[in-house]
């Protein structure tokens, strides 16, 4: 393992928990923003809040909160949608079963416009555990309810239009989805069992990773997945005992694990041995390109780790810190650029050299 | 508690409570409580929420329904926060302390534990005292600097030549007591310029004095306002008050900026002036050169420096010999002013250590005991000379704020443990009291003795674990620092553990995310029967509330069959007596999680065999070859084998696998399985007279035709078998 002794890493101290963290698109030369999620305990209030981000080169960077939203409840998932625009939308998940999306304007000052919700007992009972994006403004919801649903952004102002894919009844719970293909998608349960979902065949999953293949002496659950846009046929995952594993649709029967505790012989050192929140693939990492080897994926932690493992290679820490990171984020137009949130109720942001 | 104190006379004062605690003190206060409810209240209910909350519940009175109330609720829940913050400090900084110091803390205590298994065999205690003093030294840096204000603003580029007093960061309190503390317990290199440092340590700090009392800080920034609007400055008296009392305390550079503002220095007036600016300039330099027994001073201030005492003292005469040179010079009849004469005339009485000068220019005892410290006595060492100064200024003062700051000072100059962890833990909180007990027993070996002796009183507990306790209690009671106490907890030797374990119980792990960071510190701390109890409450809570799969998987995780086989009772019931291959769908989620060779599932293992089967028998039905057939008997036989396949599912089990019993070719089954068939087909139906028999919805036909099937079988078998 190594360090990045030149990096610099600024910690911002928030006074509120915070639940999520996502950069926005680059609106102008100078600023950068992002959006948050918090929760406040003492007055049980949660919130979206857009804020920009003034780097000073010589000193803290300084935060100015723009706009700010009420949730109804804790947001559970925060994305943002439309990468390269200046009217992007930011969709928030709640644990009282909602899909919010806030239209903000980042060229009038980041300020919220519209607010499109998705809601009610035929949604999600319960907290909304995973949401994912694709291009033409729909987006799969998963929750611990068992439910799929597709969300889609009904143009000219409308608002969202929902319709269910599968009904789960309760008798099985989903952590996290991403779409793999304009009609599939992946989705994750308990253990560490991955399912992929074709649209087109309702009823039942496609093709699915059993979750019983992981012996580890603890619970055994995925936290996070991603899919790279480039290589739609493998699946990585983020869950218990740092584990972090390749699922290939290839060869659904067996993953390949990057990283974790006594999960695989071949790997010595893992980054880390605790909760993976979050994976992402990382494309400013450079790596042998191979199509046989998996890309470089970033992953954070419940012990503290911010770092990028690479299959084969030793893996490499970014931060390490005292309390958990919850959740980061790599901005997609400048990818050396990384948000996280940490347990501690504040911020870091660092760019790499 | 107040009022339940234990039996007096069992060794601490005041009838066994730690900290004095006067009722009498203060009155009750009392706080009104707005309501949204517009009948009158009827019943109170009052109970206490997470944390500092108190939830009040205000109930309407039943009987009395009117027509034209609006359909108005039946009560409100009014949630009451007790803030015992005093203003100071913000529960959100108060937080942000408490997440800086678990790392200096942690790495304290595993410090505290390797250096002394190193220096177990060592026999030098006085090598182990050096290091332990070094890390404790590192441990109260990096708590001060979390003290300090994160946001320091930037010093002006152009200084205005008329601010005197410079206000770049609000001085906290608690960081003031913590630098006593530092200063007194844990920095060994300041030993021999102890009345320097607290010299230092009031021209920071001062400010924090004056909430009750003028100070000479309070005094000087009075002045300061209405320095723009003076016009020959030296006509004022209060210009010769502040600067008196400014040098009194050894504020130098304030002292030398303000003589530089007296009017003798303006270029028109130089020339009648210039004897009298001549003394200005004199008394300014003296003040600048002035001796001092402390081995640095910061850049910009005023004064020489001398670490060793002889070099000091030879200095310290020469100065004071030119200082009674220029009382006596001839040059003071020839100054007009009458103001300047006087007044520098004191200057230089206070800096030859003039008691009634000293006495006169400053406004409390500390400030006294300063000027005394600078002037008169800055040889003063040890506790014991300057607990005996201090006392003396505080008889010379009149009137004499109480401040905590100075309660603290009085303490630790007196050498009274019990008062320093009093006034800390009543004055500055459970955090200071849990954190500066490291500096006071690394400095102090009666403290030491005093925090780590075991007080039959407080259970067997020594002081140092009851604070520690009740800073973790303090912790554990707001929902973003509970997951901090552990770290405090685990450092408790004989409560720790078991409030550890309370503290995981009172978390509400029915959210996942709670539960797995909880399972995350039961597993650094080791306490797997801890994660198993908690994994079980989620489990029930999950499947109470319709999340089946949730609530199974984590009961599963907790290897808690008892729950599992009532939950499994509850699962089969909802089923029915047979699953559709519509329904089996829904259910392969949950099959899936199960797993096939799970140890602990209470019965739930019936359902994957069940979707086992099904699916070969699919494929029989499919025409599939003779292979999927006999896979379809294998299982079937090892459903009805197995012990965790529910009677109810036996008939239709049977009559599903009807295809099997008729096989054209050959039998499936062979003599001892079809002999395992009939004796459940037999079991089933004498079961009819049993109580909680379920019917099944097969007819009579039905089973007829499977009993048939059997026996065919049967009869099959033993041809083959001959």
């Amino acid at each position: 393992m190594e360090m990045h002794d030149s990096l610099q890493i600024h910690r911002l101290p928030q006074s509120k928990y915070v639940d999520g963290v996502r950069w926005l698109p680059q609106a102008s030369a100078l600023n950068r923003f992002f959006a948050a999620a918090y929760h406040d305990p003492d007055s049980e209030s949660s919130s979206i809040e857009i804020q920009s981000l003034d780097p000073n080169p010589n000193n803290s960077p300084s935060v100015v909160s723009l706009s700010s939203w009420t949730s109804p409840s804790r947001v559970s998932s925060l994305e943002v949608v439309g990468g390269g625009s200046f009217k992007p939308m930011v969709s928030a998940a709640t644990s009282s079963g909602s899909v919010h999306v806030l239209m903000v304007d980042l060229v009038e000052g980041g300020v919220i416009g519209e607010v499109y919700a998705a809601e009610g007992e035929r949604f999600h009972v319960g907290r909304v555990e995973g949401v994912d994006w694709r291009e033409g403004g729909e987006c799969v919801t998963v929750g611990d309810d068992g439910r799929v649903n597709v969300v889609t952004v009904v143009n000219g102002g409308e608002g969202l239009r929902y319709r269910r894919v599968f009904d789960g009844n309760g008798l099985v719970g989903y952590r996290a989805v991403k779409w793999a293909s304009p009609s599939e998608f992946v989705t994750v349960g308990y253990g560490f069992g991955l399912q992929l979902w074709d649209q087109r065949k309702a009823g039942e999953a496609v093709s699915q990773l059993n979750g019983s293949w992981f012996q580890g002496k603890t619970s055994a659950v995925v936290h996070s997945i991603d899919i790279h846009p480039s290589r739609k046929h493998t699946c990585i995952a983020g869950g218990s005992s740092g584990t972090v594993f390749a699922w290939d649709l290839r060869w659904p029967k067996q993953p390949i694990v990057l990283s974790g505790v006594g999960a695989s012989a071949g790997i010595n050192n893992p980054l880390s041995e605790s909760e993976v929140w979050e994976v992402q693939y990382d494309s400013y990492t450079k790596s042998n390109i191979s199509s046989s080897r998996i890309l470089p994926v970033m992953t954070c932690s419940e012990d503290g780790i911010l770092g990028v493992i690479e299959q084969g290679e030793e893996p490499i820490e970014l931060l390490a810190e005292p309390c958990a990171i919850n959740s980061f984020d790599i901005d997609r137009q400048n990818p050396q650029d990384v948000i996280c949130s940490l347990e501690w109720e504040s911020i870091a942001v660092f760019s790499r050299p | 508690m107040p009022g339940m104190n234990s039996k007096p006379g069992d060794g601490l004062p005041n009838g066994g409570e730690l900290v004095p605690f006067s009722t009498k003190e203060k009155s009750p206060a009392v706080y009104p409580l707005r309501y949204g409810l517009k009948s009158r209240p009827h019943r109170l209910s009052i109970s206490w929420g997470c944390g500092n909350n108190l939830r009040v519940t205000v109930l309407r009175n039943p009987e009395s329904h009117d027509d034209d109330d609006g359909g108005e609720a039946g009560g409100e829940v009014v949630n009451v926060r007790l803030s015992g913050e005093d203003g100071e400090i913000g529960d959100a900084q108060w937080r942000r302390i408490a997440y800086g110091s678990v790392s200096p803390f942690a790495l304290l205590q595993s410090r505290r534990n390797s250096i002394s298994s190193l220096f177990k065999m060592d026999t030098s205690p006085s090598l182990y005292q050096t290091a332990w003093w070094e890390y404790v030294m590192e441990y109260s840096k990096e708590i001060k600097s979390l003290l300090s204000d994160s946001v320091s603003s930037p010093a002006p580029l152009i200084e205005d030549p008329r601010s005197v007093i410079k206000n770049a960061e609000e001085p906290t309190s608690l960081k003031a007591a913590w630098e006593l503390m530092e200063m007194f317990y844990a920095d060994k290199t300041c030993l021999s310029w102890l009345p320097e440092r607290l010299i230092d340590w009031l021209s920071d700090y001062d400010v924090l004095l004056s909430s009750s009392h003028p100070t000479i800080y309070s005094k000087l920034e009075d002045f300061q306002k209405e320095l723009v609007g003076l016009q020959a400055i030296e006509d004022d008296p209060r210009y010769w008050e502040v600067m008196a009392s400014a040098l009194s305390v050894g504020w130098l550079e304030i002292v030398v900026k303000l003589l530089h503002l007296h009017g003798s220095y303006q270029l028109d007036q130089l020339g009648n002036r210039e004897t009298e600016n001549g003394l200005v300039e004199a008394v300014a330099v003296l003040i600048s050169k002035m001796p001092r027994m402390r081995p640095k001073l910061e850049a910009g201030m005023f004064g020489e420096c001398f670490a060793a005492k002889p070099d000091f003292m030879k200095t310290r005469e020469r100065w004071q010999s030119q200082i009674t040179k220029l009382e006596c010079s001839a040059f003071w009849v020839q100054c007009a002013h009458h103001q300047t004469r006087e007044g520098l005339r004191n200057m230089l009485k206070i800096m030859m250590g003039n008691v009634d000068c000293l006495s006169a220019a400053t406004s409390n005892w500390m400030e006294l005991f300063v000027s005394h410290l600078l002037f008169l006595r800055p040889f003063t060492k040890g506790l014991e000379g300057m607990h005996n100064l201090a006392q003396k200024c505080i008889q010379s003062k009149q009137v004499n704020t109480s401040h905590k700051l100075l309660r603290l000072l009085i303490g630790i100059l007196g050498e009274n443990t019990e008062v320093v962890l009093a006034v800390c833990s009543k004055e500055f909180g459970s955090w200071m009291v849990a954190h500066a007990m490291e500096l006071l027993t690394a400095g102090s070996e009666e403290g030491e003795v005093l925090v780590h002796e075991e007080q039959r009183n407080l259970g067997g507990i020594n002081m140092e674990e009851l604070h520690r306790l009740v800073y973790a209690q303090v912790l554990s009671s707001h929902a973003l620092t509970w997951q901090i106490a552990p770290v405090y907890l685990s450092s408790c030797e004989k409560q720790g553990l078991g409030l550890l374990e309370l503290l995981f119980y009172r978390q509400p792990v029915q959210e996942n995310q709670l539960l797995i960071k909880s399972l995350e510190i039961c597993r650094l701390y080791e306490l797997s029967y801890v994660s198993a109890k908690l994994m079980k409450i989620s489990g029930v809570h999950h499947w109470k509330h319709g999340r089946k799969g949730s609530g199974i998987f984590w009961l599963q995780q907790a290897r808690n069959e008892h729950c599992l086989k009532v939950i499994s009772q509850q699962l089969f019931d909802s089923v029915g007596k047979s699953l559709s291959d519509e329904s089996l769908k829904q259910w392969e989620g949950l099959v899936e999680l199960l797993g096939s060779d799970s140890q602990i599932s209470g019965g739930l293992d019936f359902l994957h065999k069940y979707r086992d089967f099904k699916r070969s028998l699919n494929l029989v039905k499919d025409g599939k070859a003779i292979d999927a057939a006999h896979e379809a008997v294998e299982r079937l036989v090892s459903l009805m084998k197995s012990p965790s396949t529910p009677q109810r599912f036996w008939l239709p089990l049977l009559h599903d696998s009807l295809k099997l019993l008729n096989w054209p070719e050959r039998s499936l089954l062979n003599v001892a399985q079809t002999n395992l068939m009939l004796n459940k087909l037999q079991e089933a139906s004498i079961a009819k007279i049993r109580p909680g028999f379920i019917e099944s919805d097969l007819s009579a036909q039905a089973v007829g035709s499977v009993r048939l099937a059997l026996a065919t079988n049967l009869g099959r078998a033993f041809l083959e078998e001959c």
